[in-house]
């Protein structure tokens, strides 16, 4: 992936986050009466600024095209990948399974695959992780986190 | 003398074994964010606010800004051991920490720095404790046209001053703008930008922005890199420290020249980061051992933490005086304090004078705790960095998600922590600036209905932002610095400059 790939696909995400809101905006009039600026007003013009950069941000790409300069390359993007996959696959246990399970999960399984350790310890730091944020959120600063099957199981709610 | 009167007060305050114990707390929970990759003093503290909304508002203060002071600590310590900035701030600390820690004088790089940082934050609490309540007077006379043209100033000089490209900064920071919109607007009722989902009715948390941005999207670029830690061992012995304390009075020009830096770069929202670097590079012209930087120069070392700490304590100033924060950290902080039920701004001094005081002595005695912990601890945190990454990575991550699930319980901010973590990683690494976007994200609505009440107060002329000298001086002063950038370059054209300057282009 170059660079100017890169630069240009940022810049149109932000231009069309521009629009977005320019056009949602509008919803809300974006007149000026004599009580000042309706409320849209504010986010109308914000959008049109962000569009105004997002394009002046594009032509900049577009004139440095030619250095070629590298984003990402391959090996990058595998390391990128070994790391985030993870993640995306811990919030989706976060949200079904709950908090606890998926921290412990996710632990293990970095640990065992990623990190090269034995069963035994990667169960062993991912079970005491995982109970120790449940002492420490909910016993003491009493703040619940999501919960799913295995504490409704066990009534730790 | 009154301010001496306050600050009495606050130190009565401050000094409680409870609040001591809260400084200690923050202090070594800070030296841990800052020394972990991924975590900074700006998510570090944001994870931390959500646990502080049950408490005192005095003692929340004191343990998050404590947290900030041992962040900036940390961050210092991973630069000159492992050649890694804890923190963007500390990067300038690499050029010659990590060098005089390579011949084998860890130990003194580390105290150097640390005693520079001490006394570029005293000079900044200094600052903040002279000036704050002048500050706050001044800043009494304001109404809806004054406040908006600060704000105006704030984000203009983002652009004028910022470093990075002007159109990426104004593109940051109008997102920043657009996302506080979102949800119910103060002014009309109405429920803005939130294109039938009902998850934006509440809008989108700065602080689950913060964690996203600045934590998942930090850990992805440094996941890049491959992380490894090959660092120099270090204890620091007390005839260390007494060596290190001798040779201080020799970076006295240094140790001036960054805290003024600082201080002027922390009022200014330039931050610490600019601030740090700024200083090196002016050391380094001046320096009769100029050949010598970059190898291990302990001036080197002293000018960019002498800065890097003033401007951090120094932007608590504008965040106190003002309720405009002067760096990502204290946008934060201001956040929290909006979070607790207080008005910052300048009734806080009147209103709140034992909040204010309280946490202005703080930072005295928050700043002493942090110097004696950091040195005491520097084996333990340097051993943390030595855990695998495949612990300490996965821990972060966990640690993040739930700190940005603690802000309002709500299961599409993970969603939105993945987001601005992909936004984040894109952003760091085509030199989008994020401080901008936070610090518009938390002014975004004061400065809307700032601009908003004085449209009503001026039946809708803008001519009001020109109604009298002080306002027309700050939409003047920001008018300048937003334009910075095309004034830059046409004063170029007109008379070419001598190129000296390494840090540009």
């Amino acid at each position: 992936m170059t660079r100017f790939a890169a630069e240009t696909a940022t810049a149109l995400v932000t231009l069309a986050l521009g629009v977005a809101i320019a056009i949602g905006a509008r919803e809300f009039g974006t007149g000026w009466t004599a009580g000042g600026p309706e409320p849209g007003a504010f986010p109308f013009y914000v959008g049109l600024l962000v569009i105004a950069g997002s394009a002046g941000n594009l032509f900049q790409a577009w004139r440095r095209r030619a250095q070629r300069a590298p984003f990402l390359d391959a090996a990058q993007a595998r390391r990128i990948a070994r790391f985030g996959l993870p993640v995306l696959a811990f919030v989706a246990m976060a949200v079904t399974l709950g908090f606890y399970v998926a921290t412990a999960i996710y632990l293990c399984a970095v640990m065992r695959f990623q990190g090269g350790y034995r069963w035994l310890a990667s169960i062993a730091v991912a079970l005491c992780t995982s109970a120790f944020f449940f002492l420490l959120l909910e016993t003491w600063f009493k703040v619940p986190l999501l919960k799913g099957p295995l504490e409704a199981f066990l009534r730790l709610h | 003398m009154a301010n001496l009167e306050s600050l009495l007060h606050g130190f009565g305050v401050a000094l409680t074994a409870y609040h001591v114990l809260l400084m200690v707390v923050g202090v070594l929970l800070g030296i841990l964010v800052g020394v972990l990759p991924g975590l900074g003093a700006p998510n570090g503290v944001s994870l931390l606010l959500p646990l502080t909304f049950s408490m005192d508002p005095v003692s929340a203060i004191i343990l998050l800004t404590s947290m900030y002071w041992g962040a900036l600590f940390g961050g210092s310590t991973t630069s000159i051991l492992f050649n890694i900035p804890g923190e963007p701030s500390s990067v300038a600390t690499t050029f010659d920490g990590y060098p005089l820690a390579r011949k084998g004088r860890a130990a003194h790089a580390l105290t150097l720095a640390f005693l520079s940082a001490a006394f570029g934050a005293l000079i900044g609490v200094l600052l903040i404790t002279l000036l704050s309540s002048w500050a706050a007077n001044f800043a009494l006379r304001f109404g809806s046209p004054e406040y908006f043209a600060v704000y105006f100033l704030a984000f203009a000089s983002f652009v004028g001053l910022g470093g990075a490209a002007p159109l990426k900064t104004l593109v940051s920071m109008g997102l920043g703008l657009a996302f506080a919109t979102v949800g119910m607007d103060t002014i009309s009722g109405s429920l803005r930008l939130t294109f039938g989902f009902d998850t934006l009715v509440s809008g989108i948390s700065f602080l689950v922005a913060v964690i996203g941005l600045f934590g998942i999207g930090e850990l992805l670029i440094s996941m890049e890199e491959g992380l490894r830690f090959d660092g120099v061992k270090a204890r620091v012995s007390p005839r260390a420290v007494l060596e290190a304390v001798k040779t201080m009075p020799r970076y006295w020009l240094a140790l001036l020249r960054g805290s003024a830096i600082g201080c002027w770069m922390g009022i200014t929202p330039g931050g610490p980061t600019a601030a740090s670097f700024m200083s090196y590079g002016l050391a380094r012209r001046f320096s009769s051992r100029r050949a010598n930087f970059g190898k291990g120069e302990p001036e080197g070392i002293v000018a960019p933490e002498t800065a890097d700490h003033a401007a951090g304590t120094s932007a608590m100033l504008p965040m106190l005086a003002l309720g405009v924060p002067g760096s990502a950290t204290s946008a934060v902080l201001l956040g929290g304090l909006m979070i607790w039920g207080l008005n910052p701004g300048p009734t806080l001094f009147t209103d709140r004078a034992d909040f204010v005081w309280g946490l202005i002595a703080s930072m005295y005695v928050a700043n002493l705790v942090a110097v004696v912990l950091v040195l005491s601890t520097v084996p333990m945190f340097a051993a943390i960095l030595r855990i695998p990454f495949a612990i300490i990575g996965p821990l972060i991550v966990v640690v993040c998600f739930i700190g940005a699930y603690t802000v309002a319980g709500s299961r599409p901010d993970l969603l939105f922590v993945v987001l601005f973590g992909i936004a984040g990683y894109a952003f760091k690494k085509l030199d989008y600036p994020i401080a901008p976007f936070v610090l518009a994200m938390v002014l975004g609505d004061k400065a809307e209905d700032a601009f908003r009440q004085s449209m009503i107060m001026a039946k809708g002329s803008l001519a009001i932002f020109w109604s009298n000298p002080l306002v027309a001086t700050l939409t003047a002063l920001g008018l300048l610095l937003l334009f910075w950038p095309v004034v830059a370059r046409g004063l170029r054209l007109i008379m070419p400059r001598r190129p000296i300057d390494a840090f540009e282009d």
